[in-house]
């Protein structure tokens, strides 16, 4: 048996452990050729107003894009559980987005909002609005948004899909014959018991808007205009990798840290108990 | 063929709890020793530990008169069936078979030749290119089987291998596991918490209770004489009644003050079980030298075709007293009845629930 | 059981209809904009039919170098597909043998060692880009096969969906394993690794496009244009001229930057989704 554990330990945790030292060990890592800075660091970011900024664009583009893609999701998915025929159908056709990468979907929206010739700015160039998300931070922050929920949509429909058509039938037929009708049915009957899955997603697509959006903002806006879709992830990489500050985007990287382990902590200890039904 | 030797196993898990206290037992060669009990007394450990799934904590393992405790499984040369069957769902029938053998190295025309061999002598020969889901309950069985036997092994290991059938081929292969194994000779350990398996395919049998051996022998020599109470309520369905008694000096006494004639055993005033089968309980008019008669009044019938079973009280009895009358008797719900039983059929059992001799010879031990 | 309402289920697949075609709407676009020129894009606004450059764009930029990118796309092409694979497998290898120890072996710290890998769920390699970018360039694996794939190997997901399958496995069958005589190893090749087929194909579908759709690791690891991936250089187009924004190469790009993960996704659709939704659990 020992073999198999020497590979294990070599090409498991060995590197898992070095992320975990490094992760910890951050400002050692960048202090070598620089000071000791303490916890100078961490008493710029969190002082410094633009980081607020970042946090705040962070939690609204986080519930904008979990909210959106999930309600959309579910609609989709009770409509396709509906019709019987054709569900597969649909989920072929409504899952591809997910393969496609968050950079490439920020391209897609971004010539669709082209200011210039992209086809829904000039839509709305036509009832009155001016379109330019280089200038807007609204716009900007809007049509992030908007590709992002495009792409994490999918993901949420599959997923629903798949909820809904494992749900027990004699449930629902227990509630036709208490002659519930199909709204009732919705919100009395399968709505909670989607509870485990919606929350699920939920945490999903809340680590989907926090990281792997990255790709989309730095194609369509770079962060801008003026910081307005900034979040927290990308200003760790404008600080560190493009404004060359390595002591305050460690600092932001231990700050994230602490953020997402807490999230999951309170995901596992608390709110996990409470959505069983 | 193979002898199969266990001297005071003993299994301690890390955490405490002790599954084996000390077992006993010696299998001969070519015998078929059924293990029962209820769930959670052991039976299953000890046959895992014999089979090398579990280490041994104290005590020795002998196959053949060698020492196997420190052997792997497959070192035994031993073939276990399990409850569920464990055959290897994306594997043919023929490789499932063939899987132990092929691990041994054996040359392929043999592998071939003993699993076609083995299969028809199973009824599986149509079904070796199937997969086991595509087989029946009873299909996927005789494939366990079968791979057993294919390996030719020491000794056979049989891990309640009939639970998962549906009660009609569960007789089937009762009378199916029987004659291989008497065909083959091949000594078996069967673990069951199936009384009736454990009576009828069972050379000895062997009741456990709390990781202790309570008795073993011939089914029929528990049956008529239980050396534990525990035994008493386990083999026999329905269970043998047991009534509290105090002893008396010419026998016992009912709570209701009826006396029970019997061979002096006890010294006076202890209190004592009285257990009587209820196919042991007859009406008093046709039995000549009752050792007591009972005035119970039915209080439910259940017809089972060839017999009836009447539950009725007895005054002052707190349990039913369960009676085994013939299918034709004519026996109505309300109905009063005088029953007798004879001093051969009485079992007594004292307060720590071991068996009181009523001059009988002793019970064989196990080794 | 369904109420019979044939308005209902009308008005779901309508709604359904128009939905994939809405999703539809930024491919086709983008599609159909490939094939126009330079001129003919900015003298209107985006036609939603072909034009008139046809594969031109596609053959033009499959060939050469082009728009200060210093590589042509078939390059991009190719390093991307090395990513994803080298990823996939590397994943596949490593969780399989760490979820095969965890399961089935018990050894000391076992514990620890689940925890240890558990934590890692916790941090993507979005929050820990600055050690490992550090690790990797000490190492000198900047610009390089290894220092694109490497990092991205050590996470717990698949582990994890491993974990999962395999503690469906009954004990029973490992039991017969044992004493049928196969030893670890075999068991693995023999019983397991055949019985997780299923969930190897799901887990390759999805990490293959995790591979494929990574973004900011190859960002920060690849200045050398040898060893740039075909999403990170979507990037590179829409800024690397001055003035406008060269959209015809920019979308036949991005057509060719999906249609791999997209490929992989429709033929492989059922094990994706049974992988995906059996890592909820």
């Amino acid at each position: 048996m020992a073999p198999q554990l020497g590979i294990v330990l070599v090409f498991f945790f060995w590197p898992a452990l070095q992320a975990i030292e490094q992760a910890f060990y951050v400002e050692d890592a960048f202090g070598l050729s620089r000071e000791f800075a303490g916890l100078a660091n961490f008493e710029a970011v969190l002082s410094d107003a633009t980081y607020y900024q970042a946090l705040g664009t962070t939690l609204v583009f986080s519930l904008a894009v979990a909210l959106g893609a999930m309600s959309i999701a579910l609609l989709l998915a009770v409509m396709a559980d509906r019709v019987i025929r054709g569900a597969r159908v649909y989920r072929t056709l409504l899952v591809w987005p997910y393969a496609v990468a968050p950079a490439v979907a920020g391209v897609l929206w971004l010539f669709l909002f082209d200011p210039t010739l992209g086809l829904i700015s000039s839509l709305l160039g036509n009832v009155g609005i001016d379109w330019d998300h280089k200038l807007n931070g609204a716009q900007a922050l809007a049509l992030v948004i908007m590709a992002s929920v495009w792409k994490q949509m999918s993901y949420n429909f599959v997923f629903f899909l798949a909820a809904l058509q494992a749900l027990p039938k004699s449930l629902l037929e227990a509630a036709a014959i208490d002659r519930a009708g199909p709204w009732r049915r919705f919100w009395t009957i399968i709505f909670p018991l989607l509870s485990p899955t919606s929350f699920f997603l939920l945490v999903m697509n809340s680590v989907y808007a926090f990281f792997e959006t990255f790709g989309t903002i730095d194609t369509v806006t770079s962060g801008g205009p003026g910081g307005a879709t900034t979040t927290l992830v990308y200003k760790v990489y404008q600080d560190g990798f493009v404004g060359q500050d390595m002591g305050s985007s460690a600092a932001q990287s231990v700050l994230l840290m602490a953020l997402v382990g807490g999230l999951t902590w309170f995901q596992f200890r608390y709110v996990e108990r409470k959505v069983q039904y | 063929m193979a002898t199969l030797r266990l001297n005071g196993i003993h299994k301690r898990y890390p955490n405490g709890i002790t599954a084996l206290h000390g077992i006993d037992l010696s299998v001969a060669d070519g015998e078929l020793i059924v293990v029962v009990g209820p769930s959670g007394c052991g039976k299953s450990t000890l046959l895992r530990t014999v089979a090398g799934l579990e280490s041994i904590s104290d005590g020795e393992l002998m196959i053949n008169e060698q020492r196997v405790n420190a052997l792997e499984p497959a070192e035994r040369d031993i073939a276990m069936v399990f409850q569920n069957y464990a055959l290897y769902p994306h594997m043919s029938v023929f490789d499932n078979m063939a899987y132990a053998l092929k691990n041994r190295g054996t040359p392929k025309d043999e592998i071939r030749r003993r699993v076609t061999d083995t299969a028809r002598l199973l009824d599986l020969a149509e079904l070796l290119d199937r997969r086991p889901r595509h087989l029946s309950g009873g299909q996927r069985q005789r494939v366990a089987m079968g791979r057993a036997i294919v390996r030719e092994p020491q000794v056979f290991l049989f891990d309640e291998p009939l639970s998962n059938l549906d009660a009609k081929l569960r007789v089937q292969m009762r009378l199916e596991i029987r004659r291989l194994q008497k065909r083959l000779g091949i000594t078996s350990v069967y673990v069951t918490h199936d009384q009736v398996e454990a009576m009828t395919l069972a050379d000895r049998l062997v009741v456990m209770n709390g990781g202790h051996v309570e008795q073993c022998g011939t089914p029929m020599m528990l049956y008529a004489q239980p050396a534990t109470r525990f035994v008493a309520s386990f083999l026999g369905s329905p269970a043998m009644n047991f009534l509290p008694v105090t002893a008396h000096r010419d026998g016992v006494v009912l709570p209701n003050g009826v006396e029970v004639a019997l061979p002096d055993m006890l010294s006076e005033g202890r209190a004592a079980t009285l257990g009587i089968r209820p196919e042991h309980l007859v009406e008093a008019t046709s039995m000549a030298d009752a050792a007591a008669v009972l005035d119970v009044t039915v209080e439910m019938l259940e017809p089972l075709g060839a017999d009836t079973l009447a539950y009725t009280r007895l005054p002052g009895l707190e349990e039913w007293l369960v009676v085994r009358l013939d299918g034709a008797h004519a026996a109505r719900e309300g109905q009063r009845l005088s029953l007798a039983f004879a001093v051969a059929h009485c079992h007594v059992f004292d307060s720590q629930g071991a068996r009181v001799p009523l001059a009988e010879p002793e019970t064989q031990a196990c080794q | 059981m369904q109420y019979r309402r044939p308005g209902l289920d009308r008005l779901s697949h309508a709604l359904l209809a128009l939905c994939c075609l809405l999703f539809l709407l930024p491919v086709w676009l983008a599609f159909t904009a490939s094939t126009h020129t330079l001129g003919a894009l900015y003298s209107q606004t985006a036609s939603l039919w072909f034009g008139e450059a046809g594969w031109d764009n596609y053959r033009h930029l499959l060939s050469g170098s082009f728009g200060g990118l210093g590589t042509d796309v078939l390059t991009l092409l190719i390093n991307s597909t090395i990513m994803a694979l080298g990823i996939a497998i590397g994943k596949i290898a490593i969780s399989v043998l760490a979820a095969y120890a965890i399961v089935f072996f018990r050894f000391p710290f076992r514990r620890l060692c689940f925890w240890l890998i558990f934590i890692t769920l916790m941090l993507p390699v979005e929050v820990r880009i600055l050690p490992t970018f550090e690790v990797v360039a000490d190492l000198g694996l900047l610009d390089s096969y290894a220092g694109l794939i490497l990092p991205l190997i050590a996470s717990a997901t698949a582990t994890f969906l491993m974990r999962q399958f395999f503690l469906t496995v009954p004990p029973e069958l490992v039991e017969a394993a044992r004493i049928d005589g196969a030893g670890p190893w075999r068991f693995l090749r023999d019983i397991l690794l055949p019985l997780s087929k299923t969930n190897l194909a799901a887990l390759f579908v999805i990490m293959f496009l995790y591979g494929w759709n990574q973004y900011l690791w190859p960002l920060l690891i690849t200045n050398d244009a040898d060893y740039l991936t075909i999403v990170v250089s979507l990037k590179r187009l829409l800024t690397s001229t001055d003035g406008l924004v060269p959209w015809q190469n920019v979308t036949t790009t991005a057509v060719l930057a999906m249609l791999p993960p997209v490929a992989v996704i429709l033929l492989m659709q059922r094990y994706f989704v049974k992988g995906l939704v059996d890592s909820e659990k």
